[in-house]
């Protein structure tokens, strides 16, 4: 009996484990690519457990508070500023005072000791971001954290990664808005796509920006 | 085949061979190293140094193979090998851990949770992110500087120089800068105790009440004894006057071991009844002889001296003064000098003499007294070398205008020579002008002689309580006044009877033998106030909550009013208020003080006396006159540790000293010739003996000290009980000084021992090969340049051949700014409080004496110490060297991950998070100023350790290069204020640290596109150049060429260039 050596259901094995040894790695790579920039790994949809049950949907969404009452160095300071126990309490010495959701905050008050939030939006040590320029150059709040006003706890919008900032960075004219607009949480831009680039080359001349790539603007 | 190396053109005429048109090897392919051949081929080790003979260590210059070998590779033998000491299996346990706690991170990506903890109540100033600044004070050793802090969410982390401050003026010296981290030193003592036993305040509050009010009634206090810093402080000197209202009968004494006591015995004389003191005005002085004086870097004057002497540096401003200095060490002083006589200390009085008995008048009859007491020693012709020099300086001060020039007396010489200087000064009509006589800020006796009292009232048993406040005097006093003995129970058998309570920093030499011990608040932590040498009072704010329970100064003598406690902030404010006059607006003008730092109008009256020459002469015929046979042992204040206080201090432990170039170390310093005499070489173990006493030490040579002198300096050898930083290192010269000559006397024996030490020294790490790097010449040089000289300017400012020396595009910086910075070698002294303010600035680590031996040394700036001329007499150039930023930079296009790279401002990026630790880099970088993290010399910081670092700078980790970044974090920081304002960064708003700090000014930093800008028009300079300009590597920082002003008597000039037909 003769036959051939290698039936012909061999060939296509054979291709198969070609294309196979060929894409195997392609997609591993591609697919771990594709890991270090998803939310899982950037923390992006991962709303945080704080100490308190703090609701920015009441309070910037239906109370409608700036921003800045609360994080009040966002427009001097490289830090935004995380509110002191006492901005808590102007308020809710008079409205919720009795209110069992915060024991813990008038606890921290009258005993002088601070809340220990959870950070939210960690960047490595090696990178100093600063919220002053930004804010001032008229990159909104909502442009980065997204909508806080939608939030039950907050999570991190963004995906703060360096191509992401960079992004920006190569071309703000698209992310800046009046300053007038700078907390608005609803803000957007024009729908019509001329009239959203006229107005991102306006402002972007009015604010003087420029913005820089040298990486010494991010690391020190 | 032609064998015949490259010159001769073939000769090979057989009618066969090919054409030959040249047997030379092949043209270098690329530009680059066609550059580099050019510099390499002009920088002929022949040459030497373009005609000059700089030179940074005797072996250098002498060229010993056992150097050359040495240091030929770049790195020193074992800069690259793993850390020794680190035994396999702790490392195999640290690896075990560290796996394991891989395994446990790695579920989640996520890092662990961080918190944000927000202030309860935010304090109004206060906006985080954003640095504060507060004005305050340093009091050392009886005298107050004007300190500037910085504040981040309340921690210090940076100190500098209060800009209002009429002596600091900005600056601030090493020790200032240094202070920051004995604040957060883990070392320092936490507990009061009585004994051994744990006491709260109050207990010791009791124990004192009850002791006021028994002796109070019964004697006065006349058993109460007070050992204090001198008494700069009118709050302080209050407090005081207070408790001897109450206990009329207690005595305070004054000691420090900087004392300016042969200043003060002088002044003293010259002005019976007087606390006076002398002020310079360097501005005004022409000419300017310094009789062992160190007035560029010795306490307390010296940064607004050091500022006026610079301002007379550059020929900009004007005629160059002219500095002779005489002295037997070689100083920072010494190294400005344009005329340096070496001499031992003894023969100053010599010189001083000499140059007052040519002058006449009073001075001439005190000389007549001195006549006799010193004698110049030497060959006839080392003799008549020095009478030629005093003769010149005598001719130079006579030409000079009266009132233009200026004797100083250094502050290790005896009373005498302070007579004579100041009797000098008035015979050249320099009173009123550039000598001021004003009311001492100290006006309290001071010194060893209260020390001496002291101990004679302890031994007369007329002592039952003894406070000490002043530092550490069981350490820092001279072996022979028995104080130690007297409070150590073994060798006093009445010690029961005394009770002794000591406050300070640290668990020392002195705490282990007193009664009761208190921590002290470190002075940024406490409020306070002192004087300043000319008398200006600056309020010292803290600017955090001790850390270690310390008991502030004032609180602690409080206790001996037995008055309700008062915190020391209400003490000093009520005192305040008091002085005002209980003003209506005293609320705002204490606002002021507190702001500024200082008070105004505070500055010592002037003296109303002239001062009387005959009184001064029993002084000087008093003067009993040194040994003179041996070696004459110097001792000599540290430049690093002062008198040991700082000794704790791992800055300035591994700062190299400014001279030496030593770190973490003292040692005998001998002059070369010396050495040869006494048969020892660099770094043999000798017996130092002097007054019956011996001494195992470590000697080094020093080009440039006097023969026959052995220069020790104070301050190490510590072995405080906690203070780890200090234990071991160096040895303690303490034990040789005898009260009688405490800062020098003949009569030393230096014989070799067996044994050898290894000192760890910067100097030869990073050597330039042979190149001109620094460069000084004489000032008529710049106007008519010797063939020599112009050689020089074409090699050091010639034109750049493109192609050759500049083969890399160019960047366009037409837009915005173009960083660039100057440094004026004519201005550096070499103080290095630059290296200071460059560590605290960027976090820089501190790496220890075993890895400096290996070249790891982390500091940023370095100070290149050069030596010019004889290895007997050299004179010396200082050059600080940091990144000069190249425009054609060679470390960026070898870094294979692009982690240095060039900014759009021409900055030379170091992108910590992108570098792997090829250390490609720094092998490319001829200026060798780049810094590579071998070991993780961070980690094991303590919690307060942490609190210091600058939260602007990244912390580097291990395998990280790092390197000068022209303070790219206050560039950051200043653009963004100026940007959020739209407008331009102004040129006085953005500083170095470096820069800040100088107290010569001679670092200028800006924006080299505003040609307004200094630094631009220092770059413009006659006098600029750049280092290894032939390399093409386009620096953006320039030096500045030092100029000397030498007496034409003294050095004749070079033959302009004209004479001899141009190069």
């Amino acid at each position: 009996m003769s036959g051939p050596l290698f039936p012909r259901w061999t060939n296509t094995v054979s291709r198969l484990s070609a294309a196979a040894l060929l894409a195997v790695p392609a997609i591993g790579i591609g697919g771990l690519m594709a890991y270090v920039r998803s939310p899982y790994v950037t923390n992006q949809q991962m709303p945080i457990e704080q100490p308190i049950e703090f609701d920015h949907r009441h309070h910037a969404g239906d109370e409608q508070i700036d921003c800045r009452y609360c994080h009040w160095t966002v427009e001097e300071s490289p830090s935004a500023g995380i509110p002191s126990t006492t901005v808590c309490m102007s308020c809710h010495a008079q409205v919720w005072n009795k209110s069992p959701y915060l024991v813990e905050v008038r606890k921290a008050f009258f005993a002088d000791q601070p809340i220990p939030w959870v950070r939210v939006h960690n960047l490595p040590d090696f990178v100093y971001f600063n919220h002053a320029i930004h804010v001032n150059k008229g990159v909104g709040c909502a442009t980065c954290h997204g909508r806080i006003d939608q939030m039950a706890a907050v999570e991190q919008h963004s995906p703060l990664t360096m191509a992401w900032c960079l992004d920006c960075h190569r071309n703000p004219e698209p992310n800046l808005r009046p300053a007038e607009f700078i907390t608005s949480m609803t803000w957007a831009p024009p729908t019509d796509k001329a009239e959203a680039a006229a107005l991102g080359k306006k402002l972007a001349e009015e604010y003087d920006v420029h913005s820089r790539t040298s990486c010494s603007t991010c690391h020190r | 085949m032609n064998t015949k190396r490259d010159g001769a053109p073939s000769q090979d005429t057989s009618s066969f061979a090919l054409p030959v048109v040249s047997d030379r090897p092949a043209p270098a392919a690329d530009a680059v190293g066609e550059a580099l051949e050019h510099a390499a081929a002009n920088a002929s080790s022949s040459e030497n140094g373009y005609g000059r003979s700089y030179w940074r260590s005797l072996e250098e210059k002498l060229g010993t193979s056992e150097y050359l070998e040495e240091t030929r590779p770049e790195f020193p033998a074992g800069a690259d090998l793993a850390p020794s000491g680190f035994a396999r299996r702790e490392f195999m346990q640290l690896l075990g851990a560290s796996l394991a706690l891989a395994g446990a991170t790695a579920c989640s990506t996520r890092p662990q949770d961080e918190r944000i903890l927000p202030y309860t109540k935010t304090p109004p100033e206060v906006s985080p992110g954003n640095p504060l600044h507060y004005a305050s004070g340093m009091t050392l050793a009886g005298n107050t500087s004007g300190l500037l802090i910085t504040a981040r969410e309340g921690r210090p982390i940076k100190i500098e120089g209060n800009p209002q401050h009429p002596v600091n003026q900005g600056a601030a010296g090493p020790w200032e800068q240094a202070y920051l981290l004995s604040l957060y030193d883990p070392n320092r003592a936490r507990v009061l105790r009585q004994g051994k036993s744990p006491r709260a305040l109050r207990v010791l509050a009791e124990d004192v009440a009850g002791l006021v009010n028994k002796a109070a009634p019964a004697d006065g206090g006349a058993r109460l004894r007070f050992l204090t810093e001198p008494g700069n402080s009118p709050m302080m000197g209050d407090l005081r006057n207070r408790v001897l209202k109450k206990l009329p009968n207690a005595r305070f004494y004054s000691y420090t071991a900087m004392t300016q006591d042969a200043e003060s015995e002088a002044a003293r004389a010259l002005f019976p009844g007087q606390a006076v003191s002398a002020l310079y005005d360097f501005t005004q002085a022409d000419i300017v002889l310094s009789l062992d004086a160190d007035f560029l870097e010795s306490r307390p004057a010296n940064l607004a001296y050091a500022r006026q002497f610079a301002d007379r540096r550059d020929p900009k401003n004007g005629p160059l003064n002219r500095l002779y200095v005489a002295e037997a060490r070689f100083s920072i002083t010494g190294g400005m000098a344009d005329h340096r006589l070496r001499v031992k200390s003894q023969e100053v009085l010599a010189i001083a003499t000499g140059v007052a008995q040519a002058l006449g008048g009073p001075a001439a009859s005190l000389a007549g007294a001195a006549s006799g007491k010193s004698q110049l020693k030497g060959t006839p012709e080392e003799v008549q070398k020095i009478n030629a020099w005093i003769q010149a300086v005598v001719a130079d001060l006579r030409a000079a205008k009266p009132g233009r020039t200026l004797v100083v007396a250094g502050e290790r010489q005896p009373a005498a020579v302070h007579a004579l200087a100041h009797a000098i000064n008035a015979a050249l009509g320099n009173a009123g002008t550039t000598v001021r006589y004003v009311q001492s800020p100290v006006a309290e006796p001071t010194g060893l002689s209260q020390v001496r009292a002291l101990v004679e009232d302890i031994k007369g048993g007329r002592v039952d309580t003894l406070v000490i406040t002043s530092w550490n005097p069981l350490y820092n006093l001279p072996s022979d006044v028995g104080l130690t003995e007297l409070l150590n129970p073994a060798t006093n058998p009445n010690r029961a009877k005394l009770s002794v309570l000591y406050t300070g920093l640290y668990e020392d030499e002195t705490s282990q033998f007193v009664d009761w011990f208190v921590p002290a608040a470190h002075p940024l932590e406490t409020w306070s106030d002192g004087r300043a040498v000319d008398g200006t009072v600056s309020i010292a704010q803290p600017l955090i909550q001790p850390l270690f329970n310390g008991v502030p100064e004032s609180e602690l003598l409080a206790l001996f009013l037995d008055e309700p406690y008062r915190p020391a902030y209400q003490m000093l404010r009520e005192y305040w208020q008091g002085q005002t006059g209980g003003a209506a607006d005293f609320e705002s003008r204490w606002e002021s003080f507190v702001s500024d730092g200082i008070i105004a109008g505070t500055a010592s009256a002037a003296a109303t006396a002239t001062p009387d020459f005959g009184a001064a002469t029993a002084l000087v015929t008093g003067y009993q006159p040194p040994k003179t046979d041996g070696l004459e042992l110097n001792f000599v204040h540290d430049y690093k540790l002062f008198d040991g206080r700082f000794a704790n201090n791992a800055w300035l432990q591994e700062l190299p000293d400014p001279i030496t170039k030593m770190v973490w170390d003292n040692a005998a310093l001998v002059s070369p010739a010396t050495a040869t005499k006494l048969n020892m070489e660099p770094g043999s173990l000798a017996e130092l003996s002097y007054g019956g006493k011996t001494l195992t030490v470590p000697v080094w040579t020093t080009p440039g000290l006097a023969d026959d002198t052995v220069t020790v300096a104070l301050g190490y050898g510590r072995n405080g009980l906690h203070e780890s930083v200090a234990k071991g290192v160096g040895f303690n010269a303490n034990t040789l000084r005898t009260a009688a000559a405490p800062w020098f006397d003949g009569g030393a024996d230096l014989k070799p021992t067996r044994g050898s030490h290894k000192f760890s020294l910067t100097q030869t790490h990073w050597r330039m090969e042979g190149r001109p790097i620094a460069l000084d010449m004489p000032v008529s040089e710049l106007t008519k340049p010797s063939v020599e000289t112009q050689h020089i300017l074409h090699r050091v400012k010639g034109e750049l051949k493109p192609g050759i020396h500049d083969n890399l595009p160019d960047f366009d910086y037409s837009n915005g700014y173009k960083w660039g910075m100057a440094i004026d070698l004519s201005r550096c002294t070499g103080c290095s409080a630059c290296v200071v303010a460059c560590q605290a600035e960027n976090n820089i680590p501190v790496v220890g004496k075993e890895q400096v031996a290996r070249s790891r040394e982390m500091q940023w700036l370095r100070i290149d110490r050069y030596f010019e001329g004889p290895e007997s007499d050299p004179k010396m150039v200082m050059q600080p060297v940091m990144c000069v930023h190249c425009e054609k930079a060679p470390c960026e296009y070898v870094c294979p991950v692009n982690a240095t790279v060039h900014s759009d401002e021409g900055l030379n990026d170091m992108v910590y998070n992108r570098c792997v630790g090829t250390r490609y880099c720094s092998n490319n970088c001829p200026y060798k100023v780049r810094r590579f993290n071998y070991l993780h010399y961070t980690s094991g910081k303590t919690s307060t350790e942490k609190m210091l670092m600058n939260p602007d700078v990244t912390v580097r980790n291990r395998g990280v290069m790092e390197k000068c970044t022209y303070c790219v974090q206050r560039i950051e920081r200043v653009r963004i204020s100026a940007r959020v304002e739209k407008r331009l960064i102004q040129e006085k708003e953005l500083q170095t640290a470096c820069q800040q700090t100088c107290p010569t000014q001679a670092i200028v930093f800006g924006s080299l596109n505003d040609k307004q800008q200094r630094v631009s028009v220092m770059q413009e300079d006659e006098r600029a150049y750049k280092l290894l300009h032939e390399l093409g590597t386009r620096p953006r920082t320039a030096h500045l060429i030092r100029v000397r002003n030498p007496n034409p008597a003294l050095e004749p000039a070079k033959t302009p260039a004209a004479t001899e037909g141009s190069h």
